[in-house]
């Protein structure tokens, strides 16, 4: 029971026992009341201070205290300023990472039991990477028992023709179960069977866009590829093509249009993707293994891999998330560490206003409250000012590269993002308020009271410290950057000769309506006679998994490609091969490659070694690869076309135009281009470490500033006096660079052996670099030395220039 | 008594009072009033509502506690009584009002009888 509820029954009572004892005593019972009235007091009054006595009395301080915070930083505009910026900054970056990380990583895919569901692939070392073959998926399907359900899907991008005119498709056939998995409804027409050929189901953004939503175009025939298809539906707007995509950083478009899984000889070997729903009950351990045990029982020797759907979509961004996460808590670590830094120097100065504060009776819980209050008001501004900037952020990084991470086009400031800032902004506040609010209770009240001068409390070498500690934290992540910086460097650096943007390059699918042959033996004519080229050739990828291409004399030393030994193919030659310097390791280790054979799987004899080059992935070693004439191509589904130099990408598409008018040319460009597109994750990964350590490094200068010029600041009667007994000024400012120096390399070396020590988490990133390379070390090493002192030399030239006489008659 | 020989009370004194009212045993509010009036012969002087307020600072503080019953007369009233945490509070109170009482009166006696030198 709360004794205060009948605290008015409690007055009456009183007052009415007194009345009734005035009566006793002998007056009029009006004036007995109004007696007891006058003796009791004003009633209303010891009812509020009654409440006063139950009240949470620490929400009206807690008002009370922002109030006062809000008053101290209108006072104080830029020193407000500073800290709500560094704090948006902070809390800014890290609000950024994790909205992609939310959506990337924690956010459920909108499939139906999407927890089930499963990737499987054969792993191939060569491209790093796992794919399926048609046949195994069919295998798969019959004999695993698993399952509930099994889809596959690929990358198709048939010609298509409908009535209104011709063109190129991006396409992803899709067979199996895949509408079931997806839980797809049509929102026009109908969903294709698994049984069904020729059929295609559009995307609701492409039916807006080629048929301006006019639903007769469901159940019109069409042409794919030169074979008669129909238009069986239309997705809704919402539908989301969530699986792995493998091709998404070389192939960004986005989907058109969903197809039956295609006629053999139209895909390159059938090579697709296949993800699989697990039985109620099953494990992706079981899965596994019973895979594994399939595959010794049909006796062959792929490495298959069974993964949950969500890592595999995450894919290699996982790791790289994580890190650029932890990343941006350094970011915000070190803005913490600065404005605490920013907070002691002011604490000085503020002591004398905390010791009159508490000389009229504020408890020192009281007071500590206050600076928290303070504190806290500073860093949930500076959590809505980097909202603010994570959402310009995210807007640039989708616009920048959309398909760098899977489903970062979704990425938005949901909910739970909102949360994460908040719950960032109050620790940060804590954190960074709670260390001078410390510094002032120890100090002596009385003292800076009674002197009226400035004192030091001791948290002059916490701040240095604090410095220390900001610098190497920069370091750690300056040495990432600087290390993902040169394995860029790596990535682009290219074989001589090999000059990737002066090569154009372009695809042709072919139709159907005429004989390929045909057309490559004219476009060839064509444009070997074209004036200004160097070289020019056509290719045709035969088998991706084993990497054969079928190449037209001119085509890899279009490319840039060298001769390494033997010779270049001729036109229309036998079964013969080229192959490169990687391949020869692998096949004919230590022998003389030339004259030999390669079974493909018909003998091929080798006439010549080509050097190893980058001309589909940046970020991989070149794979072994074979070269065959173009003539011995069992089917072409389709042609790449190279031309060097690559200004006369105009007329070699006039020429293929020439050459068949009807087939559709797609991604023209240079081959500089299209190696740049592979590693668009990578460049994500860079833009956004280069900016945080870029943000960590002005920080950081901003903090050895901030604590070099304020002890020059305060020690300036000091120097006065050093000076007026005749040291020089060269001494003078010599004294403030020794003093930080120490401090500067301290924070250097820990920043060094803390970046050693998180080494092997970088090597993922990185590519033909050790994450240990001394010369990113050195090279940031010295680069921090510099700005540590080149930040300092405002400070020492301020304290070189004071004049004695006037530092010396400064008062206090 | 004249109202001028009245003593405001001390701030803080008034809880002391109210524990030692209450070793005789439970009583209502306007017994407590009248009893710290009489036993210090109307020299101190309460507001009598002043005593609400410090009842239910004693109560949260859990040195009193509060109860209903019957007075005398057979009215409902509310009872306080001292908890043994009161007890033992009034005990410490009382040591350190004495200790004060002292020093205080050292202090004031010897400039009382040798004035200011």
């Amino acid at each position: 029971m709360n004794p205060y509820d009948s605290l008015d029954d409690d007055i009456r009572d009183h007052i009415e026992r007194e009345t009734q004892d005035n009566i006793d005593r002998g007056m009029t019972p009006p004036a007995a009341r109004l007696a007891a009235l006058r003796k009791f007091g004003n009633v209303a009054r010891v009812i509020e201070d009654t409440r006063d006595v139950w009240r949470h009395v620490w929400l009206d301080q807690l008002l009370q205290d922002l109030r006062y915070g809000l008053r101290f930083l209108r006072r104080n505009p830029r020193f407000a300023a500073i800290v709500t910026l560094t704090m948006a900054l902070g809390i800014g970056v890290n609000t950024a990472v994790f909205s992609v990380v939310n959506t990337v990583l924690l956010k459920p895919v909108g499939y139906p039991d999407a927890a089930r569901l499963v990737w499987i692939g054969a792993y191939d070392p060569n491209i790093h990477r796992a794919f399926a073959r048609n046949q195994d998926y069919l295998e798969w399907r019959r004999l695993a028992h698993s399952y509930s359900g099994m889809a596959a899907y690929g990358l198709q991008q048939p010609a298509v023709r409908t009535p209104r005119g011709s063109s190129q498709l991006t396409g992803i056939f899709v067979g199996g179960d895949f509408w079931r998995m997806t839980a797809a409804q049509p929102a026009a027409g109908r969903l294709f069977a698994d049984t069904g050929q020729d059929c295609v189901v559009l995307t609701w953004d492409y039916f807006q866009r080629e048929f301006s939503g006019d639903a007769s175009i469901v159940g019109r025939p069409i042409t794919l590829n030169g074979h008669p298809a129909t238009i069986t539906g239309v997705l809704p707007k919402t539908f989301r093509f969530q699986f792995p995509m493998w091709w998404a950083a070389a192939q960004p478009d986005p989907v058109e249009a969903y197809l039956t899984l295609p006629r053999p000889g139209e895909g390159i070997a059938q090579s697709m993707q296949v993800v699989a729903a697990l039985k109620p009950g099953a494990t992706v351990q079981q899965a596994q293994s019973e895979l594994t045990a399939l595959e010794q029982h049909l006796g062959r020797t792929d490495d298959l891999r069974v993964e949950p759907l969500e890592r595999q979509l995450g894919g290699g961004s996982r790791k790289a998330l994580l890190i650029l996460m932890a990343a941006g808590a350094c970011v915000l670590l070190i803005a913490i560490v600065n404005v605490a830094n920013l907070l002691l120097a002011r604490a000085t100065l503020r002591h004398r206003e905390v010791a009159i504060r508490a000389a009229v009776g504020a408890g020192r819980g009281r007071v500590l409250r206050q600076m928290l209050a303070e504190s806290l008001l500073q860093s949930v501004a500076g959590g809505a000012a980097g909202l603010l900037l994570a959402r310009g952020a995210l807007a640039v990084l989708i616009g920048i590269s959309p398909y760098a991470v899977p489903r970062l086009v979704e990425t938005t400031i949901d909910g739970r993002v909102l949360l994460f800032t908040l719950a960032l902004s109050l620790s940060a506040g804590l954190a960074f308020g709670a260390l001078p609010a410390l510094t002032l209770r120890r100090g002596d009240l009385q003292s800076a009271l009674k002197s009226g001068a400035r004192t030091t409390c001791g948290g002059f070498r916490l701040r240095r410290l604090l410095v220390a500690a900001e610098l190497a934290l920069a370091i750690v992540l300056l040495t990432s950057a600087g290390l993902m910086l040169k394995s860029f460097a790596r990535m682009n650096a290219h074989a001589p000769n090999f000059d990737p943007d002066d090569v154009a390059v372009m695809k042709v699918r072919f139709t159907g309506g005429r004989d390929a042959d045909a057309f490559v033996r004219e476009l060839l004519h064509r444009i070997d006679t074209l004036p200004g080229v160097r070289a020019a050739g056509v290719s045709c990828w035969i088998q991706q998994g084993q990497r054969i291409n079928a190449v037209s004399p001119g085509y890899l030393p279009a490319l840039g490609m060298r001769l390494r030994q033997g010779r270049w193919l001729a036109a229309n030659e036998p079964r013969v091969a080229l192959i490169n310097e990687s391949m020869a390791r692998r096949t004919f280790t230590g022998l003389d490659p030339l004259g030999r054979q390669v079974l493909l799987p018909r003998p091929y004899t080798v006439v010549g070694v080509v050097a190893d080059v980058k001309y589909t992935r940046l970020d991989a070693d070149p794979p072994p690869e074979v070269y065959i004439p173009i003539e011995r191509a069992p089917d072409l589904y389709g042609l790449e076309i190279a031309a060097a130099p690559k200004s006369i990408l105009p007329a070699l598409r006039r020429e293929v135009r020439r050459t068949d008018p009807s087939l559709p040319v797609f991604d023209v460009k240079t081959l500089g281009d299209a190696l740049s597109q592979s590693i668009a994750p990578r460049r994500f990964n860079l833009f956004l470490l280069a900016g945080f350590a870029a943000a960590a490094l002005l920080l950081a200068i901003v903090g050895i500033y901030g604590v070099t010029a304020y002890s020059v600041a305060e020690r300036t009667r000091e120097i006065g006096m050093r000076m007026a007994l005749g040291a020089r000024r060269g001494q003078v400012a010599a004294m403030v660079l020794r003093e930080m120096l120490p401090i500067a390399l301290a924070g250097i070396a820990a920043g060094l052996i803390a970046t050693r020590a998180l080494a092997a988490v970088l090597a993922s990133l990185l590519y033909d670099v050790q994450p240990t390379d001394p010369a990113t070390y050195a090279a940031v090493a010295l680069i921090l030395a510099l700005v540590a002192v080149t930040a300092c030399l405002g400070p020492a030239w301020k304290a070189a220039t004071i004049d004695p006489l006037v530092a010396l008659r400064q008062v206090g | 008594m004249s109202t001028e020989d009245r003593i405001e009370l001390l701030q803080g004194t008034l809880d002391l009072l109210i524990l030692q009212t209450l070793v005789f045993g439970p009583t209502h509010g306007h017994a407590i009033a009248k009893a710290i009036e009489q036993n210090s012969e109307d020299v101190l002087q309460v507001e009598q509502g002043s005593l609400y307020p410090a009842l239910h600072r004693l109560i949260k503080r859990g040195w009193i506690a509060a109860q209903e019953g019957l007075s005398e007369n057979n009215r409902r009233a509310k009872f306080y009584r001292l908890t043994p945490r009161g007890r033992k509070q009034l005990q410490i109170e009382t040591t350190k009002w004495e200790k004060l009482a002292r020093a205080i009166g050292r202090i004031l006696k010897p400039a009382g009888e040798e004035g200011i030198p």
